[in-house]
């Protein structure tokens, strides 16, 4: 057990896991996460099956990879804990009976004699280091006096802090993953819709999308309504970058879009024979209309609102937006067909219709509505609030361990033969310049004395 | 004065600066290297303006684009550059740091990126579009001066190696504390720009902090290996060369975090 521990508390081990999850992150950047299998195969051939089964192409949600974040967060707290009693000790309650040669090791040091008496430098001492912000400590024992002066000690724990703060945040993520969901919503004007897991109703009352004036979209707006045993509670538009939130959910303009599938199609029919005939249908898709007189009956099987057509004569939509909107309908009398093919609202020239008989008539696409619905995403994240936390400690403790460098001045002063011998040194590891001024001048003001 | 033309002129200026401190390296005089120092100040002064002009004239953050996100980030690293040689007198990294400002206005001023100002996007709507990207462009800039005193330790240490001292310039010694304390001031902007106020951002736009999108993993990544720089050198008490390497490797992966992410890797973060 105990070499486990000691095994767990070395910082090389934190070093080789930092190092581990830095190559596999890399990796996870350069294999495309999360897509099909059919993808990988003919990405990466035979491979495929291997880098699916070791979880490659799910990485940072991998077995392996958690257990790795997981032996990193196991490593961080055992070597945190290790030192923290120490350090503890060392910031508050500290030994200051040192020898005189454990000061003398120290890089920044001094030995002084001086023909006055303790107490006289004592006083010059305190009053120094008190301007100097120090914090002194004093213990006298015999003939000696024992004097720590240190300031800025809790950047001593600057470290720590932040090694607690980034725990915070692990165990925030792993509450996020297994307490946490999201799901997108669709919703037309005036729908009301269940929201998974909780116990009260979303209602969208409007959808705006917002156009600059070179047509690219500005924002999207959805007036939502929370309904709460069917009575309307919160009113408030959201908008991307400004979600609802409510009960620990919140709500999130994800997308937009329309309901293509339930268009309402105007379809202009003339006759090239007869340039007055003309004639207006609305329909949906799929519905059947009768043009009676021609004894025809069409209907429009397929819409698609940006059009295209690949390499392989394949027909599909490139976008959701009506960039090019394109409707296929069929023309049949009784029970045959006669004509099939696209009409194109942009292109009122180009209809592809194909007829077994010559037709006479001739189809625009002129006007396609469809609701447009707005998408927004609730979201239930029980860990964010750990992640704040961890956050903020993180950055305390960043700025202690960087900013708040802890200086430490020890001393002896021991009084023989009628004077005071001193014997001085000092420590600060982040900062040893400023440590070195201050130690300069506590010296001189000593040597002043008399 | 329209932003442009001060974007040019601040470009003159900078070579202007490269020019002297050059000179400097050459002809070893110290004046030189002054010389050079107050085009570069000059020069961040004409850009503060450009900036403030950019910012006045698209009604938003001088950085949703690549253009001005290059001009940002050499602005931001001029100013790194200032601070530092003003601190620790390494006016001997001059000329090879303004090699990278003028990398970085050059590709900024290429055909390649488009100059006008576009209106953004939803997503870019908020106001911690500013403090994401600024805090974690300036964190970036001291990394690019601690990779340039890192590579000139490197140089330095070579050269002691063969028993030579440099006259003029810096110790390697120095070099490596000056390389030391620019990751320390550059580590902390860092997590709080690029990856702190990115997962708030993240939060507030998208509905989860953290995505694994690849801007973000290569964000960590190079976190972790700053992070693995702080651990190997304060607790284990690397100095020198491999601190030098870390440093080198870990401003290359902000690089990459920065660059090759946005033109490589597809992600949310595709704004180019």
């Amino acid at each position: 057990m105990k070499s486990v521990i000691r095994s767990f508390s070395s910082v090389k081990l934190a070093i080789v896991l930092l190092i581990i999850i830095t190559i596999a992150s890399v990796l996870g950047t350069f294999i495309p996460q999360q897509r099909s299998p059919a993808e990988y195969v003919s990405r990466y051939g035979q491979m495929a099956n291997i880098l699916i089964k070791l979880e490659f192409t799910t990485l940072y949600r991998s077995h392996w990879f958690i257990s790795l974040l997981i032996l990193f967060g196991i490593n961080i707290i055992v070597c945190t804990l290790t030192r923290f009693s120490q350090k503890v000790k060392r910031a508050f309650s500290p030994q200051l009976k040192k020898k005189e040669k454990e000061i003398l090791v120290l890089k920044t040091k001094e030995k002084v004699r001086k023909k006055c008496d303790s107490t006289k430098i004592k006083d010059v001492l305190k009053k120094e280091f008190s301007s100097k912000h120090y914090h002194l400590r004093e213990e006298e024992k015999e003939n000696r006096t024992y004097i720590l002066a240190r300031k800025k000690i809790l950047g001593l724990f600057g470290a720590d802090i932040v090694h607690i703060g980034i725990l915070i945040i692990l165990a925030g993520g792993i509450v996020s993953g297994l307490g946490g969901f999201r799901k997108n919503l669709s919703f037309s004007e005036g729908e009301i819709s269940a929201v998974p897991k909780a116990n009260f109703k979303l209602r969208l009352d409007k959808f705006e999308t917002e156009y600059y004036p070179n047509g690219s979209v500005r924002d999207w707006k959805s007036t939502l309504t929370i309904i709460e045993n069917e009575n309307p509670k919160i009113t408030k538009i959201i908008e991307v970058n400004k979600p609802l939130s409510y009960k620990g959910f919140v709500f999130y303009q994800s997308s937009c879009g329309w309901d293509w599938k339930n268009s309402i199609l105007e379809i202009l029919v003339r006759k090239r024979s007869d340039p007055a005939f003309i004639k207006e249908i609305r329909t949906k898709l799929g519905e059947k209309v009768s043009l009676e007189e021609e004894n025809i009956q069409i209907s429009v099987l397929h819409f698609i609102p940006d059009f295209v057509v690949n390499e392989k004569n394949e027909m599909f939509s490139r976008s959701l937006q009506p960039n090019n909107p394109a409707a296929f309908l069929e023309g049949w009398h009784e029970n045959e067909k006669i004509f099939s093919g696209w009409i194109f609202a942009r292109f009122p020239d180009i209809s592809r219709i194909h007829s077994e008989k010559e037709t006479d008539l001739h189809f625009e696409l002129k006007d396609f509505k469809a609701n447009q619905f707005s998408v927004i995403q609730a979201t239930k994240d029980p860990g964010v609030n750990f992640i704040w936390l961890g956050s903020v400690i993180v950055m305390i403790g960043l700025f202690l361990a960087f900013y708040w460098p802890t200086r430490e001045i020890r001393m002896i002063l021991e009084e023989s033969n009628g004077g005071t011998e001193i014997i001085a040194g000092g420590i600060a590891a982040k900062n040893p310049e400023a440590l070195q001024s201050d130690f300069k001048e506590m010296m001189s003001s000593i040597r002043r004395t008399n | 004065m329209n932003e442009s033309v001060l974007f040019l002129t601040t470009f003159f200026l900078y070579i202007i600066s490269t020019f002297f401190y050059f000179v400097f390296i050459l002809a070893k005089k110290d004046n030189l290297a002054r010389i050079g120092f107050k085009f570069a100040l000059a020069g961040l002064l004409t850009h503060t303006v450009a900036l403030f002009l950019r910012t006045f004239e698209s009604g938003h953050a001088p950085f949703t684009n690549m253009y001005e996100s290059l001009s940002f980030l050499a602005w931001g690293s001029i100013l790194a550059y200032i601070l530092i040689e003003r601190k620790y007198n390494s006016r001997n990294a001059g000329p090879y740091f303004m090699l990278i400002i003028i990398a970085l206005m050059a590709l900024a001023s290429s055909p390649l990126m488009p100059k006008e100002a576009m209106p953004l996007v939803p997503a870019l709507q908020s106001y911690w579009l500013w403090l994401h990207v600024s805090v974690t462009l300036i964190g970036e800039a001291f990394f690019a001066v601690a990779f340039i005193i890192s590579i000139m330790y490197l140089v330095a240490d070579a050269r002691e190696r063969q028993g030579k001292i440099e006259k003029l310039g810096l110790s390697s010694d120095k070099l490596d504390f000056i390389s030391y304390k620019c990751i320390a001031v550059g580590f902390p902007l860092f997590t709080l720009g690029g990856l702190i106020f990115g997962m708030i951002w993240a939060y507030k736009a998208w509905g989860r902090y953290w995505s694994w999108d690849p801007k973000e993993t290569w964000s960590l990544i190079t976190w972790f290996v700053f992070a693995i720089y702080l651990h190997t050198r304060i607790v284990m008490g690397w100095k020198g060369r491999r601190s030098a390497f870390i440093a080198i490797i870990g401003f290359l992966a902000a690089l990459f975090t920065y660059f090759g992410v946005n033109y490589l890797l597809a992600g949310l973060h595709s704004y180019t």
